[in-house]
């Protein structure tokens, strides 16, 4: 009986970490519209990932105490969830290059582009987030349908979310005048959103992969799989957590 | 009837893959530029792609490397022939290029190339499995003999050798390379490569310019291997692991060093390119296609030394034995957990700014292209990111070596333990501050300069710190000499030279003075030398008794250090001596009036006399492995785990697990226990002083 009630906890408490993230990143569009305070922005996004990071990714099971027994399904998790997290460590600094790349060249300007639109394909891809972190919950719980329910819906969310970008957002800005080789703010744009996307696109062969497998019936007790494409979409997430105000929100916007 | 050698259906083969490659190569020319090009490039590309191929078809048929060459010879074509398509789609106007395709067709074929090798080698095999749904067993049979070494194989030990075998290859081409330049070097004026002199579509200085960037990379490249030759063979049986963390993996991160290395060599014969292994934009943005592949190549062997580290960094962290707690690890295991944490998030960043050219010269994207309002500077900054922090990565595994073979050859305690740990740890973080100082003179702000030049500064004291213990080590102990312990004294004098030379290159004052001249290329040669080459020439003559059940002829060990020693100190302090006086890197001529001929001289014979030493070391090597004295035992009465189990190495290393008790390195003292094994027969095998002693 305990144990159900902490099940329902972590699905409850899925939910109000998605309320907090859905209204800081209102207020963080607020902010860019309103008074566009750069440091306000950069404590916002500091606070959303460390928000996904945490009760999301749940970075603290890197300190799971697994059994001693080095031959079982536990231990080895441990092993591969510890790969997995050093791996994050590594993509995060192509992520944080590019970051470099965009202060160094931009600074406190940004490409002109649609910020309402930038906030919609936000919204998708935080929303997705939240279905995936309710996928891996249900797993756990030993919900087959409910897990397959959440994956797809994440599924289709981050489509939409790679097509927003790459067929609506870039069409759009090189209609615009805003191509690869018109200048860096066209090339900073193209290659961080294309460097990100590159990465949901893979994302996306993950989920469908853990989707495929368990439609077949794995995933019982050996789920660390799901763990790791629900692990790597929330990082994907949490890269654009930094994007989109690098690319949207701070600062004035330059062609 | 005697068996036929193997190796002569690979020559063989070779010759007739080259006559055929180069046939396809010169009607595929003639098709696209309606001349015969006897000297081309696409001939030269097909006929090195086909010969190389058909050398591994006749010496281990159609499997593991053969199927991945074959492979990516297949993607690479596949791959440049849709990019063509689509430019002739589009009404393209020129849809083919100098080398046969367009610059972006071989961008793509060369990426479709490698992706291919890894699917015809089949390392990926087991993944697409697993992605499936379809379990795979933990681990596979190797099959007895030499050819698990041509195919994928899990085992760590395997995979080691396979990354020696190839860093050594490697080191092989790139110091042909270095022979070359410097023989056209040996005097002022241009010798043989003349501006008449044609091969591959370059003149003779800018096939020097391609072959001296080449020399830099391949180098570069073969270090990378190298080290984690020596990390794969070595961390998971001293920390007492079966194998390493992810063994899939771990075969992924060596197969793909094989395309790696086969797109660097590919950039030789595209036109070349002739920035030197930086890559500085904005000449790198203008290079021929050559550049193109020298950058896809470093991106792709990037990757394997990523994934190399990230498997080390797991294996040490859930891998260790019993009692294996951080203060009792080997040295040289902390050694290799620094030089993975600098491998595994710097590089990256090489690999951006390399990928960030590459779009520049694909899509016009102007990052540094200072007519679009891009930056030159920021690629340096992103490039120096790694590439500084890089000579720690080749270096401090070979420091580690260092620190673990003194103690077994002067049969003392390691003096300082916790400092030496520490100062591993200390060199790799630091590195990570220090980028800049290869900027002074590039225009940066001037106020970054002086933080720089002290980080800089601050690389010697962790440094110092390993020589001070390495003296107390040699101190008063009882020395022996055998082949392993020259090449480590060799290493700690080569080193404290390139390190005492560091310095002088940190003060902003005197750099300004040495920037770009050849005191710089002395110093690092001294550097590498002292922290790579002699360590893991160490590690070879140590360890191949460990791998192969035999030893390595100790007379001619000595005769490769004998000989390479002194013509090392010829070439480099030669470099150093004409750089203090003015001259340039990188330039394949100087002014006969600087008086620079005679010193040159002296080094292009010291040049060739390391060539023959190591020639002597290869043909020792491979001697050896057949014909070598048999070494089973403990052979250099060493403490480590490893040499308390039979040679050459069990499977999956120890059949009994073993638990730790004492110190690594309490040699020479009483009850200086280290392990003990938990088996039955436990008490047999125990290590104790005495018996290390005798």
């Amino acid at each position: 009986m305990n144990h159900l009630h902490e099940k329902k906890s972590m699905l409850s408490q899925g939910i109000l970490i998605f309320i907090y993230l859905a209204v800081l990143t209102g207020l963080e569009f607020f902010v860019a519209i309103s008074f566009n305070s750069a440091p306000l922005l950069i404590v916002v996004a500091l606070v959303k990932a460390g928000l996904v990071l945490y009760y999301y990714m749940h970075v603290y099971k890197l300190n799971l105490e697994s059994e001693n027994d080095d031959q079982s399904y536990d231990y080895k998790a441990g092993t591969n969830r510890l790969g997995l997290w050093l791996f994050l460590i590594s993509d995060s600094f192509v992520f944080g290059g590019l970051m470099v790349m965009r202060v160094n060249l931009l600074g406190l300007s940004r490409p002109e582009l649609n910020q309402l639109l930038g906030l919609g394909v936000t919204a998708v891809l935080l929303v997705s987030s939240f279905f995936m972190n309710r996928g891996e919950t249900l797993i756990h719980n030993g919900d087959r349908k409910g897990f397959l329910a959440n994956t797809a819906i994440t599924f289709v969310l981050g489509l939409g979310f790679l097509l927003g970008v790459v067929l609506v957002e870039w069409r759009l800005a090189i209609h615009e005048g805003l191509t690869p080789d018109s200048g860096i703010a066209g090339a900073a744009f193209f290659m961080m959103t294309g460097m990100h996307a590159f990465h949901v696109f893979t994302g996306l062969i993950l989920l469908a992969i853990i989707w495929i497998n368990g439609r077949r019936g794995l995933y019982d007790v050996k789920n660390y799989p799901v763990e790791a494409a629900a692990v790597y979409w929330h990082f994907v997430d949490v890269v654009w957590i930094f994007f989109y105000p690098a690319l949207y929100l701070i600062g004035t916007a330059v062609r | 009837m005697r068996k036929t050698n193997p190796v002569w259906k690979g020559l063989l083969l070779l010759v007739v893959g080259g006559v055929l490659g180069y046939g396809i190569g010169l009607v595929l020319d003639l098709l696209v530029s309606g001349a015969l090009n006897y000297n081309g490039s696409v001939a030269s590309a097909f006929a090195i792609l086909l010969a190389v191929t058909a050398f591994f078809l006749g010496v281990y048929g159609y499997r593991g490397i053969t199927r991945g060459l074959v492979w990516q010879v297949v993607g690479t074509l596949l791959g440049g022939f849709f990019v063509t398509g689509i430019r002739a789609l589009q009404g393209s106007d020129n849809i083919f290029g100098t080398f046969f395709f367009s610059e972006p067709a071989w961008v793509f074929g060369g990426l479709v190339g490698v992706i291919t090798f890894m699917f015809g080698v089949g390392v990926v095999s087991d993944w697409m499995k697993w992605a499936r749904g379809i379990d795979t067993p933990e681990h596979h049979e190797d099959e007895p003999g030499g050819g698990k070494y041509f195919d994928v194989s899990l085992d760590h030990k395997v995979i080691g050798i396979q990354y020696t075998v190839t860093a050594l290859a490697l080191i092989a081409i790139g110091g042909t390379f270095a022979l070359i330049f410097r023989t056209e070097l040996a005097a002022s004026q241009l010798q043989f490569l003349t501006t008449t002199f044609k091969l591959f579509n370059q003149t003779g200085p800018q096939f020097y310019n391609t072959i001296m960037s080449l020399h830099g990379i391949i180098m570069i490249v073969s270090i990378l291997l190298g080290i984690s030759g020596m990390m794969n063979y070595a961390v998971p049986f001293l920390v007492g692991a079966h194998d390493m963390a992810f063994p899939r993996l771990n075969a992924f991160a060596y197969w793909i060093s094989v395309p790696a290395s086969v797109l660097l060599l590919m950039s030789l014969v595209l036109g070349g390119f002739d920035t030197g292994w930086t890559g500085y934009p904005p000449l790198s943005a203008r290079a021929p296609v050559g550049m193109q592949m020298f950058f896809l190549g470093v991106f792709t062997a990037g990757w394997s030394s990523i994934l190399g580290a990230l498997n080390v960094i797991a294996t040490v962290i859930r891998m260790r034995a019993k009692g294996m707690v951080a203060m009792r690890l080997p040295i040289f295991v902390w050694a290799s957990v620094a030089t993975s944490i600098i491998a595994l998030t710097a590089t990256q960043l090489i690999g951006l700014s390399f990928q960030l050219v590459m779009f520049q010269r694909l899509f016009g994207m102007g990052f540094f292209d200072a007519a679009k309002g891009g930056n030159p500077v920021l690629f340096q900054h992103l490039f120096w990111f790694y590439s500084h922090p890089a000579v720690y990565v080749f270096v401090l595994p070979g420091l580690g070596i260092i620190s673990e073979l003194l103690p077994v050859f002067v049969r003392k305690p390691l003096f300082g333990y916790r400092w030496i740990a520490m100062s591993s740890l200390g060199i790799a973080l630091v590195g990570f501050t220090v980028w800049a100082h290869h900027m002074f003179t590039s225009g940066m702000n001037e106020y970054l300069r002086v933080p720089f030049m002290y980080s800089t500064l601050l690389v010697a004291v962790p440094t110092g710190v390993k020589f001070f213990s390495w003296v107390a080590t040699i101190w008063g102990g009882k020395i022996t000499t055998p082949t392993p312990m020259l090449f480590v004294l060799g290493a700690i004098i080569v080193f404290l030279i390139g390190g005492l030379t560091g310095p002088p290159n940190a003060a902003i004052a005197l750099d300004l003075h040495l920037h770009d001249t050849y005191w710089v290329v002395g110093h690092f040669h001294d550097t590498i030398f002292g922290g790579f080459v002699f360590p893991f020439f160490a590690a070879i003559y140590y360890w191949f008794p460990k791998a192969t059940g035999r030893r390595m002829n100790e007379f001619w060990g000595k005769v490769h250090f004998w000989l390479m020693t002194p013509s090392f100190f010829v070439l480099t302090l030669g470099m150093m001596v004409v750089g203090l006086r003015g001259m340039r890197r990188r330039i394949v001529d100087y002014d006969p009036a600087l008086g620079f001929d005679f010193t040159h001289l002296l080094m292009t014979i010291g040049g060739f006399l390391i060539a023959l030493s190591v020639l002597i070391f290869f043909i020792n090597l491979f001697h050896s492995i057949k014909h070598g004295e048999k070494a089973e035992g403990n052979v250099w009465n060493s403490r480590s785990p490893e040499w308390q189990v039979p040679s050459p190495m069990p499977v999956h290393n120890y059949d009994v697990p073993f638990e730790v008790v004492g110190e690594p390195y309490d040699y020479g003292l009483a009850d200086g226990k280290y392990i003990q094994f938990n088996g039955h027969q436990g008490e047999k095998h125990v290590v104790t002083a005495e018996s290390a002693h005798h």
